[in-house]
């Protein structure tokens, strides 16, 4: 699903985001990607949706070497991809309802059958009762819900959370893990950045572990720190 | 619900959650285009009041008179001249001797004293001609005298004025010219650059709509179409206070400048009103499509 080769990027002058990074995440894989600040999580993710281009090296994501890319297909590429992020990244002047739509209207899906697809999801992750509400009315778990519904409503078989749970007490935490964890069991590959070391520990998925932006551990069945 | 009703819902429910920027916009739009219409009317008017002047520039030519031509000599060269340069020459009237004398009589009619020693009539009959572009005065003055040198005794245009006066009114014209394309680009940024501050306070909605895998004309439409209202509805407001000032403007023009002439159509309503939508439309639409490319660039 995801492939790195000898991945770099630095950042002008000298900051090392990446740094020779070399990794294969299957489908179907749930995988945590843990670090600390700086340590080059998040530019993992946005060299994975084309955020970024890296300056050595090569992504590979569904196969597809994204450096071939060309710039107009990147909207078609991020359709693919769902993405999830420590602020939710809502359309604050639109409900629940609108911000799950507007990725299906995006794709040129706006028919009646996608109204119910939306109307489904948001009752999947437990917010059909809240469907008209709009984000500053709902709790910060509740925009995370209607995050992740509106990244998984067009079946991607690629799911990107950064830090998902940042914001977000213990509680509330583990309800947008199990989303998540049901999402993977689709057969969507999950990929999570994460500070979070007590929900890394209970998982017991792949955790991946970088330090200033090398890949200092990757392990099948890891906890947040070393074993 | 098609893409185009998805469009248009987005662009103005946004114009109306983000009222305060639409104003903002929309008087940016419609002062912008009140002062460049303005500068318009102003510069037909002005325009037209120059033509006026030029149209004032004549050639008189003033015919032997000891012997004076033949009758038929006049008539050819009175052909000669008009149709017979028609392209160039406006028309051209004939004076008679007694109609030369009749004027000097009635210049002088409060002063008789002056007439009474007249014996006779020694004033020559002249062509008062007037031309389509009055610029080309000294060429045709020329014209006349090397082709009609044997019966005339005289060509006056004013040489010593008219060169001073077409300087003065081509700068002028090449002046409000300069003011008008100065006022255009002023427009221009002025509304542009409010454009893209509205537009700079949705950058986060722009942000998020591309990582939904929005294409870039998807999020352009609804931007484009909010452009164009505001532009329209801006120049449209302008475009009318404009024309009611125009009429005011013209009949004080008229009631002021007596001895020239304002034709009635010097300001043609229809041009400067198509002119000024057309503005407004492209600036906005222009404008906001600019103000989003380097949001769209991530």
């Amino acid at each position: 699903m995801i492939k790195f080769e000898d991945v770099t990027k630095i950042y002008p002058p000298s900051t090392v985001g990446l740094e020779k990074v070399s990794l294969h995440i299957e489908k179907g894989e749930f995988v945590f990607l843990v670090g600390a600040s700086g340590s080059g999580k998040s530019t993992f993710i946005r060299l994975l949706i084309r955020e970024l281009e890296p300056d050595r090296g090569r992504v590979m994501v569904g196969g597809r070497d994204l450096a071939t890319l060309r710039s107009w297909k990147i909207p078609y590429l991020r359709r693919n991809i769902g993405c999830v992020f420590q602020d939710f990244k809502l359309l604050t002047n639109k409900t629940a309802f609108e911000n799950v739509m507007y990725a299906l209207v995006v794709t040129g899906n706006a028919t009646g059958a996608s109204k119910k697809k939306a109307a489904e999801i948001l009752s999947l992750v437990g917010l059909g009762h809240k469907a008209e509400s709009y984000p500053n009315e709902l709790s910060g778990g509740e925009q995370q819900r209607v995050s992740i519904a509106r990244a998984f409503v067009n079946h991607p078989p690629l799911l990107i959370a950064d830090e998902p749970t940042g914001n977000l007490d213990p509680d509330t935490s583990m309800g947008i893990m199990q989303l998540l964890y049901r999402i993977n069991k689709t057969g969507t590959t999950v990929v999570m950045a994460t500070h979070d070391r007590e929900m890394v520990d209970r998982m017991r998925r792949r955790v991946i572990a970088l330090e200033a932006g090398k890949v200092v551990r990757d392990q099948k069945r890891g906890g947040y720190g070393e074993d | 619900m098609g893409k185009i009703s998805f469009f248009f819902k987005e662009a103005f429910g946004s114009l109306r959650r983000n009222y305060f920027m639409t104003v903002a916009a929309l008087v940016t739009v419609f002062l912008s285009i009140v002062v460049l219409g303005g500068v318009l009317v102003f510069v037909f008017t002005t325009d037209a009041l120059l033509e006026g002047v030029e149209q004032k520039v004549e050639i008189t030519v003033f015919l032997k008179t000891n012997p004076d031509p033949s009758q038929d000599e006049i008539d050819a060269m009175q052909a000669a001249i008009y149709p017979g340069w028609k392209d160039v020459v406006k028309s051209c009237t004939f004076v008679t001797k007694e109609e030369a004398l009749q004027r000097v009589k009635d210049w002088f009619k409060d002063k008789p004293e002056v007439l009474e020693n007249l014996t006779g009539n020694p004033l020559p009959a002249s062509f008062e001609i007037s031309l389509i572009d009055p610029q080309g005065v000294s060429m045709v003055a020329e014209r006349i005298k090397s082709q009609f040198a044997p019966l005339i005794d005289e060509v006056k245009f004013g040489e010593e004025y008219t060169e001073a006066l077409f300087g003065f009114t081509n700068k002028a014209r090449v002046f409000l010219l300069v003011f008008i394309v100065l006022l255009g680009i002023v427009a221009i940024l002025l509304i542009s650059n409010t454009i893209r501050l509205s537009i700079f306070a949705r950058k986060r909605e722009v942000e998020i709509m591309k990582l939904v895998g929005a294409t870039n004309w998807f999020i352009r439409w609804p931007f484009v179409i909010e452009g164009v209202t505001v532009g329209f509805v801006g120049a449209l407001a302008a475009a009318a206070v404009v024309l009611v000032l125009n009429h005011y403007l013209s009949g004080w023009v008229r009631s002021a400048i007596t001895f020239l002439t304002v034709p009635l159509d010097a300001v043609p309503f229809v041009l400067i009103t198509v002119v000024l939508l057309g503005v407004g439309v492209v600036i906005g639409a222009l404008g906001s499509a600019i103000g989003l490319r380097r949001f769209l660039k991530v």
